[in-house]
């Protein structure tokens, strides 16, 4: 069925959303998505047959950079429905990352996503959607719009000016529990040949609703080297040292502080890649168990093995957690 | 009992300096011995569909890759027939795949022909990038089995 939305149709069925409309008003009515940029606030996009009342554009964070906009994603209302979508325009781009000095090519890819989208289904432990082509071909995601907060941010948020103690012997087993259920996604995708291939921080939101960490962002993808899920591995490391050190535990801000935890600190203990985070938090934090700490140590300078894949990593948190019993258990 | 030995060598090949190396040197230690066979092989890893926007782009890929590898392939061959191998005993070959280990791909090459000896180079990861991104020569090392491995430096 192919149908056509008349003018009046499309205002009737945008009005509840629209608080006024000059007479005479037209939509502008996008059937090709390929000039994003020209898609704006009020327009309306129809994918397969359903139309949708663009709202506006998302903005992304980044470890505090201001918001960048992100002309291709589109938060809008399908009018079928009435419920919020984040409608992801096709942006190829190619470009040389570099991590740590290291450089690599990497390239965003809606087939990819789209391909995991319909991988994923609706697995808890990721962001829900599905795949349109436009009139020209171009793979269109539209996705559920998941309510919530990184996880990063609930840990930052939790409870304002707690030490980091009272969180990692109170709270950290809950968090852990999360962050293991978020491993088990990622390890999903690497069963089914799929990378991340952008696994950070905020790309873990809790579901306020669900109460469960969803992995969002699948779309860019890198030529890989020898091992296909080495970067993942980094990212997962890099969350876990977050969660456990409740934050970044950085150079500066020990120096800052006085921190008498400097002079015991070596290369050795430093994230493998990021020169000024530490890795090995239990010389920060003492009463972080040895057996933990050895995990985290599989991501510092000093690593002499690494993990390979998402099954050692979860085997060696598995063991950990199920003897980790918190305040309540005295560690 | 003395075993008979395994004369097949099997060089794993692409276009860096440490494969260059590896060739150099599998020249210079069996170029003037008999009886060896060599066989240079290019393992292509297919790329992934995504890093392709339009399917054209892959055609063009393909075809400007492999011709790159054929002439490498070929001034290979030259090396180790200047080295002293007969020309007959020196064979190149490349073969596309879907390679999510490179490391893996190569070594079931291996297996098909049950070389005896397999070399490759070493490409001198630093530490961090062994990390993110996985070491082929180490991957072989550590997973090989009935053959012998040379790891070039």
């Amino acid at each position: 069925m192919n149908e056509d939305f008349s003018q009046e149709t499309l205002h009737q069925l945008a009005s509840p959303w629209l608080a006024s409309q000059r007479p005479g008003h037209r939509f502008n009515v996008f059937r090709d998505t390929s000039d994003f940029y020209r898609i704006e606030y009020g327009d309306i996009l129809i994918l397969n047959n359903v139309p949708y009342l663009v709202r506006h554009n998302a903005k992304e964070g980044r470890f505090g950079l201001d918001d960048e906009v992100k002309f291709w994603v589109k938060r809008a209302i399908d009018l079928t429905t009435g419920k919020t979508k984040i409608i992801k325009l096709v942006f190829y781009e190619k470009f040389l990352a570099r991590v740590g000095g290291i450089e690599f090519e990497c390239f965003r890819s809606p087939r990819k996503e789209a391909r995991i989208l319909n991988l994923v289904g609706k697995h808890p432990n990721f962001m829900h959607g599905f795949s349109v082509p436009d009139d020209k071909g171009n793979i269109v995601r539209i996705i559920d719009l998941i309510y919530g907060q990184t996880l990063a941010d609930h840990v930052r948020d939790m409870v304002p000016g707690m030490s980091h103690e009272a969180y990692f012997l109170n709270h950290f087993k809950e968090v852990l529990d999360n962050y293991i259920e978020c491993v088990e996604a990622v390890r999903f995708l690497h069963e089914n040949g799929e990378k991340h291939g952008d696994v950070r921080r905020d790309h873990i939101l809790l579901d306020r609703d669900m109460g469960r960490c969803r992995w969002i962002d699948f779309d860019y993808n890198f030529r890989h080297r020898e091992n296909m899920y080495g970067y993942d591995m980094f990212g997962l490391g890099n969350v876990l040292m977050y969660l456990a050190g409740m934050g970044d535990v950085l150079i500066a801000d020990l120096k800052r502080a006085g921190s008498p935890a400097l002079t015991a600190l070596r290369d050795e203990d430093m994230n493998i890649v990021f020169n000024n985070r530490v890795a090995n938090l239990r010389k920060i934090y003492p009463y972080i168990p040895e057996s933990f700490n050895r995990i985290l140590m599989h991501f510092s300078r000093g690593a002499n093995i690494f993990y390979d894949n998402t099954i050692q990593l979860l085997d060696d948190l598995n063991e950990f957690r199920s003897g980790f019993p918190g305040r309540q258990g005295g560690i | 009992m003395e075993q008979d030995v395994n004369r097949n060598i099997l060089i794993a090949a692409d276009e860096s300096d440490n494969s260059r190396r590896a060739v150099i040197y599998v020249g210079k230690m069996l170029g003037s011995v008999k009886g060896f066979k060599v066989t240079v092989v290019h393992v292509i890893r297919e790329p992934e569909e995504d890093f392709f926007p339009v399917e054209s782009e892959k055609e063009k890929w393909y075809r400007e890759y492999g011709r790159k590898a054929e002439t490498m392939l070929e001034e290979y061959k030259g090396m180790l027939i200047n080295a002293g191998f007969a020309p007959e005993d020196v064979s190149v070959r490349s073969t596309l795949r879907y390679c999510p280990s490179m490391a893996e791909c190569i070594l079931a090459e291996r297996d098909k022909l049950e070389y005896g000896t397999l070399v490759v180079g070493r490409k001198g990861l630093s530490h961090k990038e062994e990390f993110l991104f996985g070491s082929i020569s180490g991957k072989i090392v550590r997973t090989a089995r009935n053959c012998t491995v040379w790891v070039v430096e």
